[in-house]
């Protein structure tokens, strides 16, 4: 019954914004993402302030933030949510009363999606905000509406990462294998797997050729066509595109690379050198429409481990 | 006649995991526990009785057999039979961050009690349980004592027509058992099942009218109390116990020609005797013969021991 999940999504909720566990992980994301936009803004500002959207490099730095932090919030809000009553004996306190098992994880499925979006949006216009201020930069309805289409998106992502740990902590017994193995994953995800991929390419493609130019001699106007067949022979071009394509085709498994995927697009910022001659902004539908099949893998990913947390934990028998 | 029943159990079996290497938890249970009565469910580690409560309240499924609790289907109609069902599951905690109150009134929205009662409820059954003074204490402040009781008081919330208790009196002190007994006492009084699983004899002869003895998911007995007693007496033999002073030879001697008598023992001034068959009616006029009286101070049935009862029992009875 919709009112017994309500009732555990209610306390869930109350326990959550409550506990410090949460306001840490947003104090460091806020922390995060005001610093990095320091260190970014200096850096990419200029290229952007050529086209026109200073804002972006604000943007840009918050969501590099975000895709470290809003698996952690996920986390942090999951490895413990079954496992963690499983262990301290409150599942079968819960589980005795005149309730459907479904009405436990619904609970705290509506309270978890309540908490992310709470937590992302309020830290992201937080973090947005305050950059803003510190840089005294204009924003225009077009940022304010990629800022909300990002904070949708953070929302997502970090719902995606909930709904794998929670689908650990229905399988553990206990909160400790829950929680290092779905940090084991975010970190395979955000660091490992890049470098794999990278060395995969690598292996795949043979030694890059040898290139003979001066990365820190080049003038503005060469540094904005990085990419130009003047500064890199074409062949040194085409190695790194196949590298590229190799290496994001091992990373379309991580979800990590489909979030940043889209909130590169939508801020404008490189995520490989190959591209670092995009610093012009997409269009909102043109951002869709071109990474619709990163959105969808960000929406069907947690889809995916909520059914199955769903089908373990109301199938699996608690004595 | 047929009795009235709580709890009707048929056949039950159930076995974890899956093919051959499957461990049989239960290997079909019958059992009938009438309306009103205080059952002893009494059991080994490991023997069964909490899968077997856990089945009950539908929080596991049989792999099969039937049963029916307050006349509800376990597998079809569980949430039913936990509406009207208090457990106090093994192994049970709370939310240690929030109060004993808090954590009582958010049991009673899940019990459906009207919001309304709910706190009202909720201080009344902490009063039960001698806990009203730390209502408003966080449970992580509790001891193992403390929260064995505030998990009485929270199988108490609904009212229940029938309470379970899975090992009730384990981390209690003895003062806390003790008043746990007589809490069981006057909820049966009250007209309450109660249905309570133990590994310490002792409590089933203490506070129960029913038993039952379990012993690798099969059930060895059941039946009341007295009808227990009177199993193992019938094969094991009646004994009682005469304190008596001295001189008391020709008295033995009577004693000795009562038909059925087996054995007299004397120790002191402590005298048994163990016959084949029920002989009070012969032995309390003897003892009051005038030329006995003064030599007898006292005379009483000895009950078998719950020591024995289980042993009988898991000797084949």
């Amino acid at each position: 019954m919709i009112s017994d999940a309500l009732s555990i999504a209610r306390k869930e909720f109350t326990d959550t914004i409550t506990s410090k566990r949460l306001w840490l992980i947003v104090g460091v994301l806020l922390l995060f993402s005001v610093a990095s936009t320091y260190s970014t803004i200096f850096r990419v500002i200029t290229a952007f302030q050529q086209a026109g959207r200073p804002v972006a490099s604000v943007f840009s730095a918050i969501a590099t933030t975000m895709a470290y932090m809003a698996p952690l919030l996920g986390i942090a809000l999951a490895f413990d949510a079954i496992s963690g009553e499983r262990e301290r004996g409150t599942l079968r306190i819960l589980l005795s009363r005149p309730i459907y098992r479904e009405d436990v994880i619904n609970g705290k499925i509506i309270s978890a999606l309540a908490v992310i979006s709470l937590a992302v949006t309020l830290s992201s216009f937080a973090a947005v905000s305050i950059s803003i201020l510190l840089h005294n930069i204009a924003v225009t309805m077009d940022d304010i509406a990629r800022v909300c289409l990002f904070i949708v998106f953070s929302i997502v992502f970090s719902f995606a990462y909930y709904a794998f740990s929670l689908f650990i902590s229905t399988l553990s017994s206990k909160s400790s294998h829950s929680l290092i193995i779905s940090i084991g994953i975010w970190i395979f995800f955000a660091f490992i797997l890049s470098a794999i991929s990278s060395l995969i390419a690598t292996a795949v493609l043979g030694p890059p050729p040898v290139r003979s130019f001066q990365a820190f001699n080049m003038s503005q106007r060469q540094f904005r066509n990085f990419t130009s067949p003047s500064i890199f022979p074409q062949e040194y071009l085409d190695y790194m595109r196949r590298e590229a394509e190799i290496s994001s085709m091992i990373q379309a498994f991580s979800i990590n690379y489909h979030y940043t995927q889209i909130t590169s697009l939508l801020f404008g910022y490189a995520t490989r050198p190959i591209e670092f001659s995009r610093r012009t902004l997409t269009s909102i539908p043109t951002v869709i429409s071109t990474r619709l099949i990163d959105i969808v893998v960000l929406i069907v990913f947690p889809i995916v481990f909520l059914f199955a947390s769903y089908m373990i934990f109301t199938r699996r028998q608690e004595k | 006649m047929k009795m009235d029943l709580a709890i009707e159990v048929e056949n039950l079996v159930k076995i974890y995991g899956k093919g051959g290497s499957g461990i049989k938890a239960l290997d079909g249970i019958s059992m009938k526990i009438p309306k009103a009565s205080t059952y002893g469910l009494f059991g080994p580690n490991g023997s069964g009785k909490t899968t077997l409560i856990s089945i009950l309240v539908g929080l596991i499924l049989p792999t099969s057999g039937n049963a029916k609790v307050l006349g509800f289907d376990v597998v079809k109609e569980s949430v039913e039979i936990r509406r009207r069902v208090g457990l106090l599951p093994e192994g049970f905690g709370f939310y240690d961050h929030m109060t004993a109150l808090e954590n009582l009134v958010f049991l009673a929205t899940l019990d459906k009690i009207p919001s309304d009662q709910r706190k009202k409820r909720a201080l009344e059954t902490l009063e039960m349980v001698g806990l009203k003074d730390r209502a408003n204490d966080k449970v992580s402040t509790f001891s193992r004592g403390m929260r064995q009781r505030l998990g009485i008081a929270q199988a108490l919330l609904k009212d229940p027509e029938l309470l379970i208790f899975d090992e009730p009196t384990v981390g209690i002190d003895p003062e806390g058992a003790a008043e746990f007994r007589n809490l069981v006492k006057s909820m049966n009084k009250e007209g309450k099942t109660i249905l309570m699983s133990t590994h310490l004899l002792y409590e089933v002869g203490m506070v129960c009218t029913h038993a039952a003895v379990i012993r690798g998911g099969k059930l060895l007995v059941q039946g009341s109390v007295e009808e227990l007693y009177q199993s193992v007496r019938e094969a094991k033999g009646y004994r009682y116990e005469l304190r008596v002073k001295s001189g008391i030879d020709m008295l033995l001697q009577e004693i000795r020609s009562i038909s059925d008598v087996i054995e007299i023992k004397q120790n002191e001034n402590h005298v048994t005797v163990l016959s084949r068959r029920e002989i009070w009616g012969e032995l309390l006029p003897l003892v009051s013969k005038p030329q006995f009286k003064d030599a007898v101070e006292s005379l009483k049935p000895i009950e078998p021991s719950w020591d024995e009862i289980y042993r009988f029992y898991q000797e084949g009875g």
